[in-house]
């Protein structure tokens, strides 16, 4: 692995994550809320991380395109880069995120060989299962416990957010229980993650990457309907800013 | 994305510089003047040759505006094809100039969309429907099409009071070979390696030819191929040398749905060849000369244009051959309009098709005339590069 410094910027929809690389190894690792002005975030990270090219993805990294010199990437290619530095062996990544869901093929020696990702709104992304939970009335990490302890699941139909939450109204309104109808939200994204990797290939070692592999119930449910495990880094949301920190710091 | 040189001649050379459909406006405005009635037609299954032996002007009628789609959700659902919508409420709304000019409007059975839609529009102009074979393989799907093209012929003359000769109907034909094969060799400046003819050029120099008669764009394809040859030895082109060479296939693209070449474009892409009923579809193929049946003629010319509502489309993937053969692409990407089922089933089968016949990776979009889905666009485009091995 490279002993150059690059620096790596994730500019996704609901957090910003920056990670420098240095020594062969991780120097640094941040994560923000993102705001309505990403830029400024941006700019008060990449002052703490120093010097060293800085590579952007995620939705935001136009903004940062040509700022300081820093360059940009797709999303596909830095979660690849990022997956190969964790998992050599990974030949297939899923990645949720905050509101898109990306499924990757990758070749034996890390390169891209397809990938599909959602379609334009965020049906069965983290912000899917983020207003799922308001709608039942819980806090995320009340919502996935309560899925997680759920002995049957209630099947919601929709995934188009605005649906979805108007069948939630109706499963609460006809005194169903709230940990069956969350375990039932859980399930539809698991199907929906399922049929994306599908599309792309099932080969083994699956790379759950992004904040929603954060959602133990979530990755349960993905594993139960592939029938194969799911390997997930310690820090599933940093992987697309450590791909890019490898790919500045082997530009440099 | 632009040549590698400042200052390079356009290669029409006119006042309509960035305005293509005031050419074509012009155009057709001016073939008024001088007393010719106007078709609108909606697709490139309308039998030119026909209409313009009948001493009838062509006017392919405005469908690409975003802006004309709220307007027309109020009669038609959400969730059908913008280009459909758009027509339609180009017509509620009395804004499509070309509608405005046409005596008559001629359309055909393509799909489910736009037949009913047609249905919706009875009341505006005098409107003749094709029923299109789908079937384009079969014995009668040419016999049914001939019938057609020989019922518009009736329905030109007597709406218009004239005959329509078979010696003019064979000039006609004759004169369509020979636009074609003029386009075609245009066309050919965008195969070089770089290329040396834009996306937007070859886009612009068929919405001309669409419009106008050999006759008078003759002189101007000619004076365009001059220009590139100047262009070629002056060692002009389009683009980075390097960028990765895109074919893109599927749906008419146009006015607002323009957005799909230029993200591509933006990402680093050059395009090479535009594989839709508004690019070089309609310019590929030639009709039979003096074959003695001019109308069967015309059919078995038309039935080779591979719509996705054709079934089995086989003729989509063998032109695909050709063209990737001439232009040698480094990926397709396959754009389908929201709602367009034929596009959007068939980009399965021509997935496989590239992967087995080519190696080439396939991106397909889903995307309307709205702006809102540019950045998710762009970003699986970049993807696409970002996985070529090159």
């Amino acid at each position: 692995m490279t002993a150059a410094r690059g620096i790596g910027l994730d500019i996704g929809s609901r957090t910003v994550k920056c990670l420098v690389w240095g020594h062969g190894r991780i120097l640094s690792a941040r994560k923000e809320i993102n705001t309505h002005d990403p830029l400024a975030v941006c700019a008060d990270m990449l002052a703490e991380a120093g010097h060293g090219l800085t590579i952007a993805t995620g939705y935001g990294r136009r903004l940062l395109s040509g700022y300081h010199g820093c360059e940009t990437v797709s999303e596909i290619k830095a979660f690849a880069r990022g997956t190969k530095a964790l998992q050599p062996s990974c030949r297939t990544v899923l990645d949720i995120g905050g509101q898109d869901t990306k499924g990757i093929a990758l070749g034996e020696r890390g390169a891209i060989e397809k990938f599909q990702m959602n379609d334009k709104c965020a049906a069965g992304t983290g912000r899917f299962l983020e207003i799922m939970a308001t709608a039942l009335g819980l806090s995320l990490d009340d919502f996935i416990r309560e899925a997680g302890s759920a002995e049957q699941a209630e099947a919601i139909n929709s995934m188009c957010t605005v649906f979805a939450e108007s069948e939630v109204i109706s499963m609460i309104s006809r005194g169903l229980p709230r940990s069956a109808i969350a375990l039932g939200i859980h399930q539809a994204v698991a199907r929906r993650a399922v049929s994306l990797l599908e599309q792309v290939g099932i080969r083994e070692p699956i790379v759950f990457a992004g904040g929603v592999a954060l959602n133990p119930c979530l990755a349960r449910e993905i594993e139960k309907q592939l029938g194969k495990p799911l390997v997930i880094p310690g820090d599933p949301q940093m992987v697309g800013a450590l791909g890019c920190a490898l790919l500045a710091a082997e530009k440099s | 994305m632009e040549f590698n040189q400042s200052h390079v001649a356009p290669l029409i050379d006119d006042e309509f510089q960035g305005q293509a459909s005031k050419r074509v406006l012009s155009y057709i405005q001016g073939k008024r003047r001088q007393g010719m009635p106007v078709a609108g037609l909606y697709c490139v299954y309308a039998p030119m040759e026909l209409i313009r032996a009948a001493g009838v002007v062509p006017a392919g009628l405005c469908s690409f505006a975003n802006k004309t789609i709220p307007p027309a959700e109020a009669v038609l659902p959400a969730n059908l094809c913008p280009l459909i919508k758009s027509s339609y409420g180009f017509i509620v709304t009395d804004s499509c100039p070309f509608f405005a000019l046409a005596d008559v409007v001629i359309a055909e059975t393509t799909c489910d969309g736009k037949k009913k839609m047609f249905e919706l529009i009875t009341g505006y102009k005098p409107l003749f429907v094709m029923d299109l074979p789908q079937l384009p393989d079969q014995e009668e799907a040419c016999r049914n099409w001939t019938a057609m093209i020989r019922n518009l012929g009736g329905f030109l003359e007597k709406t218009f009071e004239r005959r329509i000769s078979e010696a003019r109907l064979e000039e006609e034909i004759q004169a369509t070979n020979v636009k074609n094969n003029l386009m075609n060799r245009l066309f050919g400046y965008a195969a070089a390696t770089p290329p040396v003819l834009s996306w937007n050029e070859a886009y612009e120099l068929g919405l001309l030819a669409q419009a106008a008669s050999t006759e008078d764009l003759q002189p101007v394809l000619e004076h365009a191929l001059e220009t590139l040859e100047q262009r070629k030895v002056s060692g002009v082109h389009y683009g980075k040398p390097r960028a990765p060479r895109v074919l893109v296939t599927g749906c008419p693209l146009g006015g607002d749905s323009l957005k799909a070449y230029r993200i591509i474009e933006e990402a680093g892409g050059v395009i090479v060849a535009l594989d839709a009923c508004t690019g070089m579809k309609p310019f590929k193929h030639f009709i039979e000369e003096g074959s003695g049946d001019p109308l069967a003629a015309l059919a078995a010319y038309y039935l080779k244009i591979p719509c996705s509502c054709m079934t089995p489309n086989q003729k989509r993937l063998d032109d695909l051959d050709a063209l990737i053969e001439r232009f040698r692409p480094d990926a397709v990407v396959d754009v389908v309009l929201h709602a367009c089922h034929a596009y959007n089933v068939e980009s399965y089968k021509i997935m496989n098709h590239l992967k087995e016949r080519h190696r080439l990776p396939l991106l397909k979009i889903e995307t309307d005339y709205s702006n809102g889905d540019v950045e998710q666009i762009r970003t699986r485009v970049e993807a696409l590069f970002d996985s070529l091995d090159r």
